[in-house]
Formats: C-alpha cells, structure tokens, sequence
C-alpha cells in the first residue's frame, strides 16, 4: 500500500465515522480545485449515497436561510443528522464575498448534529457546480441523514446544482410584486415542492394562486411526470407552515421510493448530470491549462482554414 | 485577481454585543480585497464562533466588539487552543480602550484594531497573519491532521 | 481632496446670497417661533420660558451602584431629569443569571432585569418632579414601563404626575443596534405599551428616533426620511389597529436627533425635521389640536464623531454640537463625551459633560434668543435642501408601502450599510478630514490616557449570583400563576394587549427572561431565544 492510499484510508474512516473537521479541510482543498482530491473523491463516491439531498433555492431575500433554520429544527427534532451546504454569489470584481447564510442559523450554532458550509461561488465557469458536486459527494458518504444545498436562486450555475438535489424546494416571496420571480429567473421546473414564505403579507395568496396555475400549465408539458408539486405557506420567522413543508418533502420522497422506475430515472438523470459536469470540468481545465499537447495537429489547420473547427472537435469526439 | 483571493475569514460580534455596523464595514472592506467573509452577526458565543471555525475551516478570526465584554474574547482564543485551533489567529476591532488592548494581545489576541483604523491597516494585516494554505489534511501524504 | 459638500453629498457653494432664498416666504415657510408650521420652533420665548434638560447618562454595575450615581448627579445639579442606559442583557430580555447574562450583567449598563433592580435604582429618588428616562432596546419597553407604574402605585405616587420616557420604537433592531426578540413581537408588545400609556393618559413618551440610525452612519437626510417614515407608520397602527385619536397619538413620540460637528447642517436638519412633522400632522393625520404639530425633540451629541485618537478633541467636538442643539432649541441634551469611543463615561466625562451645556446655557448667550439663525441665506437654503432631499428618500419608501415593507425588502439596510462603507472610505481616503485620526495624527505612545470606567471583573458574575439566590425566596406559586396569566393572554392575538398582564407578573417578581419566555412561548417560539434554557414554570 502506498502513503498515498494509506492517508486516503485513514481520511475515508474519519469521514465515514463522521468527523467534521476532516470533512471542513477537504472542502477547502475541492473548493481550491486541487487535483489531488481526485482519487479520494472517487473512493468516497463509491463508498457513498447516504442521506437525502435537499435542494432550497429562491430569490434574494425570499428567506431560504431561515425557512432552511426552522427545516433543520424541524429534523432535528426527529433525531436526524442535517448538513447544510450555503451557496452565495462572489464579487465578480474582487473575487471576494460576504457569506451570510449561517448568520439565519444561529440557533444550531452549538448542535453536533448540524454541519454548515458556506461556499462561495468563485464566478468559475461551470467551476462552481462541480465543486458543489464534489463537496456532495463527501458529505454523502458521512453520516449526515439529511443533506440541504441552497443557492440565489438567479442564473445556470445555481440552476445547475439544484439537479444535485432528489427533491427541490422552490422559494417564493410575495414582495416581488405582480410577477412571480421564477418566471423571470426561468427556474419554474426545477420546484418539486413550491414554498410562499411571508405568508401573512396581502399579496400572498395571489402568488400562491399564480403558481398553481403554472405548476398546472407546467404539468400539462410533462405528461411523463406524475408528481404534482404541492404549494406551501410559510411564515418562516414564526415557524408557520414548516411541519406542513417537512410531510411534503416527506411525501415527495415517498413518491420517488413508491415508484423504482421513477427512481432508476432520478439516479441516472443524476449521475448523466455528474458525468457532464465533470466532463466539461475537465475539458475546460486542459483547454485553460496552457499545456496543448493533446491538441498536437489540430490548431494548425485551423489556422490555416485547411479545417474549419466543427470538423476538428467532431473528430476528437468520435476519439472519445 | 486580488490579493486575498483564496482566504477565507469569520466577522462576527461576540456575546450580547449588538452593534452591527463596524463588522459590517470590515467584512465590506476584507470583501473588496477578495477574502471570502463568513459574516455571523449577532449573538455568537465564543462556543458557536469556534465551531464555525473549524467547519468553515477559516484562516482567521475577526471579532467587531462594542460592548466592553472582553471576557468573551479571551474565552474564545482558549477555546480554539482547547480544540487544536490556535493556528486561527483572532483579531479584534473596536472602541477597546488601551489597557484592555494590552491584555488581550497578552492572553493570545493577535491584535487590536482601534476605531480610525484604515482600511489598508486592515488588510495588510489579515493576509499577512492568516493561517497559511491548509495542512492537516491526510491525503497523498500532505500533513496529517 | 477635501470634500466640500453636505454630508449628504450636496455640494456647497463658496457664498450663499439672497437668490438662494428667494422661494422662501417667512409666514409659509418659517413662522413666528410657536407658529405653524414651526420651524422656529414652539415657544414664543424658547429657553426664556423653560431651559432644555440638561441631563447625564448613568448605568453600570449594580442597580445600587447606580443609584449612587444618579444621586450624585442631582448633587452636581442634574434635577431636571434622570437618564438611565441598560445592559445588554436587559436589552435582549434574558436574565442575568442566564448563561450569556451571566457573562455580561451591567457591564454596559444598567441590569435591570426584575421590579426590585428599578427599586434599588430608585432609591431615594424622587419619580415625580424629574423626567424619568429608562434607555435600552425595544424588547424591554414594556418591562421598563411596567417598572414605573408599579413602583409609583408601591410608593402611592399619583401615575398622571409622572413623566419620561422609557419606550422604544422596535425599528433600532434595524439600525445597528440589536436586540434578539424577533421584529414582529418587539412591535407589538410597543404598540400595546404605547396604547397603555396613551389610554392611561400617562405622560410617557416613546423614543421614535433617528439617532441609532445616523450613529451606525446615516445622513442627515435620509435620518429626516426615516423618521417621518417611522412616525408616520407607528402612529398610523395606533389609530387604525388600536382605534387611537390621533391627537393622543401625537403626545407619545419624541425624536433624540443625533448631532454632529457639521454645525449649519444640523441645525438646518432639526429646523426641517419641526416643519416636516408639522405638516405630517396638519395635513396627513388631520391633527385637530395645534399642540400635535409639535414634535419632542431631544438632542443627542454624536458619539459617531468622538473619536478613540487624541480624546481630549472630543470635548471640542461635544461643545461645538451641543451649541447647535441648544442653538436649534431642543428640548433636552445629553452628551456622548470625550471618553466615548473607550468606554461608558466616567466620573470626569460626565462632570465634562454637565460643564459644557452649563458653559453653553450660561455664557454662550445663544439661550437668550430664539432660532437665531433664521434668515441666514446658508442655514434657509440648508434646510430647504435638506428637506427635498429627505422627501424624496421618503416617497421611494412610501412607494414600497411605508417603513416596515422597505424593512421587509432589505431597502433601508442596504442604504445604512452603503452609507456607512461610504462615510468609512471618505475618512479612510482623507476625503474628510478628522484631527487624529487622519489629519494631525499623534504617535499613539505621545498620547494623553484618559481614566476609563469599567465594571471589575467578577461584578457580572456577583449580580448574576444574587438574582439566582433572590429568585427562590419569591412568592413562587404568585409568579407561576401570573406567568400562566399572561401565557394565556399571549396567545389571544397581536391586538390583545398585554400591558396589564404584564404589570401584574412584574408586581409578582417575575424576571424579564420569565415574562419575554412565556409570551415567546405562546407565540410559538423557544422559552429561551438562545435555546440555552428550558422554561422553569409549570404553566397552566
């Protein structure tokens, strides 16, 4: 055995036994894009699968951190395990962030049971969704019962990651005036559970009635799907309607599990998705590494109009 | 690309301390340098600020404090000794007066920020003092934690 | 580059002449001092009829150790009113034997956290005949009032003779100056003591201030906008949801205007703030008796301002803004001092503090006229602008629907906290300039060390002590019974006041963690905010 797959072992076991402080170091170094991590990660791929991941997301200020809070009380109280992975946007500027989430959190500031990682989304391309699927897979393969991954809900990246998630809750305000904000964020589909939070406000059963009659329209495009993504209301900061959203969750599990061909679709959806993203993780790493030996041949032509570049990239892929 | 690229920081307040708008200055500023700043606000114990710590795996810790309890920070550099964290430097800002400055860099507080302080002073100070590229991980033989 | 230009970024010119002035009419716009719409201010004579209350902060350690203080004050000549700060843990409504109370108990002021602290506050010292002023956060307004109406019943004081201050409007929450009851409940637990005091007919005001605002660094603009845009919204929910008369209302609130050094601008804020309310009276709420177009202004001087650097500056800076409070005819004065950016005032703070006002009031001559600015083609043109500026910033909220949904979208944060970055980067950049700080800077070690007061070490731990051995020695069945009371009145809406509920389990002993716990409770909520405590009361 060599060091290398020794301190693998030892680190698989510390994860495996759920150590937090090992599972902290290794985020960092996924999130810093280290190739080292690789072999570790398929070892933990493999040995992992544990836990449901949950995704939230929503618009700024819709209250996902503290609807994610009152969820996390919520499982707790049924002696489950939650680890929560808190996605905010970079400063395109300076590369840096002001990551605010674990702030709504604070009443499972002290709870072992409760793991929570802020990641910034570094603005990489596609970066950010494969080291959010990296960072899933090694909690995955802790003893976490319940995994929560939250993003803005705006633009691919997040969209993107939510396809991490078995079941998506959709967050909504009623601020947002006469549009209903998915629309706009043309994130509609993605909701498996839809949540109205500030509930009390005037305009809120509108936006319920106006996801409804989208979530039916949406149906009616996806006849294959026979899930009906129920509506909630919410009023996260008195706990209001967060029993309500933790037997949907519930019930849409429920449904995936009562269903094995839907499941099959779900798992391989999933894992399609993870390949694609490391693919093109992949391709973009050696197309930006400067180091274009395996291009030997190809740009020359290209250069030269002897071959135009569709020609060139279908011939690598039928190498593939 | 900035200069803090890749570091990443807590800014918290500590105990019942309720003043906000220092530590929301800093973590602007220490964000406009590119450091990634875990901003926990209000009502942190020194008990709560280490786990963050440690599950945020942070290179430093910033405590914006307003509200004379400077029993709490001291508590806070034991802790992080107490669970193998001292390599997180604390660093403290606010209206402290000078005595109390004093004792806290005596009881480990890497420093101490007085209000005035500029910008720059802060930032030269973070990413010269911030726990270096992480160690401690047992992988490929690179550290063992 | 300096910058020369209001602090609310509009520029200033080198002169100012008549053309700057020559939308203005004197009967519309200024008015006799005592006239609408009162930008000279309310009474015909100013402080030859009443001089502004001069008064002193004090809070630290004990309830005993303040009392001491407070005598002492009246001994220096503070007989107007007493001012009274409390500590972080009577402010975020938890006990002092609680965990994180513990470690905190009067270290930054006052833990007033039962009716016995008030009565050892209280000691010898008389309710009536002196504003009583109990500052703190929103959470625990009702506790501090219910304090005072007990304490005057025990002692067979007549409660219409007693007058002060000691609510809290719950906006602070939001303005940097935290407390950890959620916004919801702090709101309503200040309308059901607002609507005691109003329908009581107690002579309390309550705090509906800008000042937390403009310290965590707001302008002077947006501090204007934000306080009509918070009177307007509070006294609108006393009339429509608690079936108030808006010319009762209008006796309840006062502004602490926070002042700073640049002197005109202040002067001319609190000249348009007058007029600005005025009119919100008249002509929005339809006040029907002249004296509701008068705002309680009190002047607070800046403690943004006073700087940790060379403190001795700071009795200069305390001078010059106490001159523009009493300059612009507030109503009351406490000083942030020259020890304000170390830690709470000491004894030579205070004495400093009392000395300035007494050297303005006194030899100054600026008490023997009113308004005298009036007229002057800067202070006019100042206090137009800066009420443009300040109503526009209140039309965009009111586009939103008012105060509490501009809270709700983050709107009003998000302008504190960019004015805040800014006014940080204007002094960082030398932009603007501050003696010591980045102008005229001292090696720290040539620097002259002011005496700091600070609570010993252990005091917290000894206050702490006591109340979990006095709490045992309670009428405990007394106190479960009206917790229980006022349990079961907690959960019969937001409309259902609580004041009386309240009062009786502060007769009864209960502690601030017990009565803020159980009405938690009933709202759904953890007994403790910090989940650190079970809740000790078996209710029924």
């Amino acid at each position: 055995m060599t060091n290398g797959a020794r301190d693998e072992n030892v680190t698989l076991e510390a994860l495996c036994r759920g150590d937090v402080r090992t599972c902290a170091r290794l985020l960092t170094r996924i999130e810093r894009g280290e190739e080292a991590v690789i072999p570790l990660l398929q070892a933990l791929y493999r040995a992992g699968g544990n836990g449901r991941v949950i995704g939230v997301t929503g618009p700024p200020g819709a209250g996902k951190s503290s609807l994610i809070s009152c969820l996390i009380g919520a499982w707790r109280r049924r002696g489950l395990r939650v680890a929560v992975l808190a996605i905010d946007p970079s400063s395109p500027f300076t590369g840096g962030a002001v990551l605010g989430d674990r702030l709504r959190m604070v009443e499972h500031g002290c709870d072992d049971g409760v793991f929570i990682r802020s990641m910034a989304s570094r603005g990489q391309l596609g970066g950010l969704a494969r080291a959010a699927g990296d960072a899933l897979t090694v909690l995955e393969a802790m003893p976490w019962d319940v995994i929560l991954v939250e993003t803005v809900g705006v633009g691919q990246n997040e969209t993107d990651i939510m396809r991490h998630a078995a079941v998506v809750v959709l967050l909504q305000t009623p601020l947002g005036g006469d549009e209903v904000q998915a629309v706009k964020a043309g994130i509609i589909e993605i909701g498996d559970v839809y949540v109205v939070n500030k509930s009390d406000h005037p305009a809120a059963d509108r936006t319920c009635r106006q996801l409804r009659e989208m979530i039916a329209r949406g149906s009616r495009l996806r006849p294959d799907r026979d899930w009906q993504p129920p509506v909630i209301k919410t009023q996260a900061h008195l706990g209001v309607g967060v029993a309500e959203l933790v037997d949907a969750i519930d019930g849409c599990f429920a449904h995936q599990n009562a269903d094995p061909e839907a499941a099959r679709r779900y798992m391989s959806d999933r894992a399609r998705h993870r390949i694609g993203e490391i693919l093109r993780d992949r391709l973009d790493r050696r197309l930006r590494s400067g180091d274009e030996g395996w291009l030997e041949g190809s740009i020359e032509p290209v250069v030269s109009r002897e071959k135009d570049p569709y020609t060139v990239v279908a011939e690598m892929l039928s190498r593939l | 690309m900035s200069a803090g690229q890749g570091k990443k920081v807590i800014v918290s307040m500590i105990g019942l301390d309720g003043h906000t708008t220092g530590g929301e200055i800093v973590a602007r500023i220490l964000r406009d340098a590119g450091i990634e700043v875990v901003y926990l606000g209000c009502n942190q114990t020194p008990e709560m600020i280490v786990r963050a710590a440690i599950q945020e795996d942070v290179d430093l810790i910033g405590i914006s404090s307003h509200a004379s309890n400077y029993g709490q920070i001291v508590s806070l550099v034991e802790l992080l000794k107490r669970n193998g964290a001292e390599d997180v430097p604390v660093v403290c800002g606010g209206n402290v007066p000078k005595h109390q400055a004093r004792l806290l860099i005596e009881k480990g507080v890497a420093a101490v920020f007085p209000p005035g302080s500029g910008a720059d002073s802060i930032i030269r100070f973070v990413l010269g003092n911030a726990r270096g590229a992480t160690a401690g991980l047992c992988v490929n033989g690179e550290g063992i934690a | 580059m300096m910058k020369r230009a209001t602090d609310y970024g509009y520029a200033i010119k080198p002169v100012y002449t008549p053309e700057d002035i020559a939308e203005l009419d004197y009967r519309r716009d200024l008015g006799e001092p005592g006239a609408f719409p009162y930008t000279r201010g309310y009474h015909p004579e100013g402080y030859r009829s009443r001089m502004w209350t001069q008064r002193m902060t004090a809070g630290l350690g004990t309830s005993r150790d303040a009392n001491l203080v407070l005598k002492k004050y009246r001994e220096m000549g503070q007989r107007g009113g007493m001012c009274v700060i409390s500590d972080r843990v009577f402010s975020s409504c938890i006990d002092v034997d609680h965990p994180l109370g513990r470690r905190e108990a009067g270290v930054l002021g006052w833990p007033g956290c039962s009716l016995l602290e008030f009565e050892e506050l209280m000691e010898d010292i008389p309710l009536t005949g002196q504003s009583i002023t109990l500052l703190g956060s929103c959470a625990p307004t009702t506790l501090r009032l219910a304090y005072v109406v007990a304490l005057a019943e025990k002692r067979g004081d007549d409660l219409s003779k007693i007058h002060g201050s000691v609510l809290e409007s719950p906006f602070e929450n939001y303005f940097g100056q935290t407390d950890v009851q959620p916004f919801d409940l702090n709101l309503k637990l200040f309308l059901d003591a607002s609507e005691y005091v109003i329908r009581n007919r107690i002579r309390m005001r309550a705090a509906i201030i800008s000042q937390h605002f403009q310290e965590s660094g707001g302008n002077n603009a947006q501090a204007l906008a934000l306080e009509m845009a918070m009177l307007k919204e509070l006294c609108t929910l006393l009339v429509t949801e608690r079936g108030l008369d808006f010319d009762d209302v209008a006796t309840l609130p006062y502004e602490l205007v926070s002042i700073g050094t640049r002197f005109f601008e202040e002067i001319a804020k609190v000249r348009a703030l007058r007029r600005m309310w005025a009119r919100l009276a008249r002509e929005h709420f339809k006040a029907k008796k002249e004296k509701s177009c008068h705002l309680l202004i009190a002047a607070h001087t800046s403690g943004r301002t006073m700087t940790y650097q060379q403190p001795l500056n700071n009795i200069v800076r305390c001078a010059i803004q106490t001159l523009a409070g009493a300059i612009v005819g507030a109503t009351a004065i406490d000083n942030a001092t020259l020890d304000n950016a170390h830690a709470e005032p000491s004894p030579l703070a205070a004495r400093m503090s009392l000395n300035t006002q007494h050297i303005v009031a006194y030899e100054t001559g600026a008490a023997d006229v009113v308004d005298p600015l009036a007229g002057s083609y800067f202070v006019e043109a100042l206090t137009d602008e800066v009420e443009r500026e300040a109503y526009a910033i209140l039309a965009r909220i009111e586009e939103m629907g008012g105060m509490i949904a501009a809270l709700d979208r983050g709107v009003v944060q998000d302008m504190l906290r960019e004015e805040a970055a800014k006014r940080f980067r204007e002094i960082d950049t030398g932009e603007r300039l501050v003696v010591g700080v980045n102008h005229l800077v001292m090696p720290p070690e040539e620097e002259f060390e002011i005496p700091v007061q600070e609570l010993p070490p252990g005091d917290s731990e000894g206050i702490a002590r006591r109340m979990e051995e006095w709490k045992k020695t309670r009428d405990l069945p007394l106190v479960a019974a009206r917790l229980s009371r006022l349990h079961t009145d907690a959960g019969k809406g937001d409309r259902f006041n609580l004041m009386p509920a309240i009062i009786d389990a502060v007769k009864a002993y209960a502690t601030a963690g017990e009565i803020f716990g159980v009405i938690r409770m009933a709202r759904g909520l953890s007994y403790d905010p910090f989940n650190m405590i079970e809740c000790p009361f078996a209710l029924q």
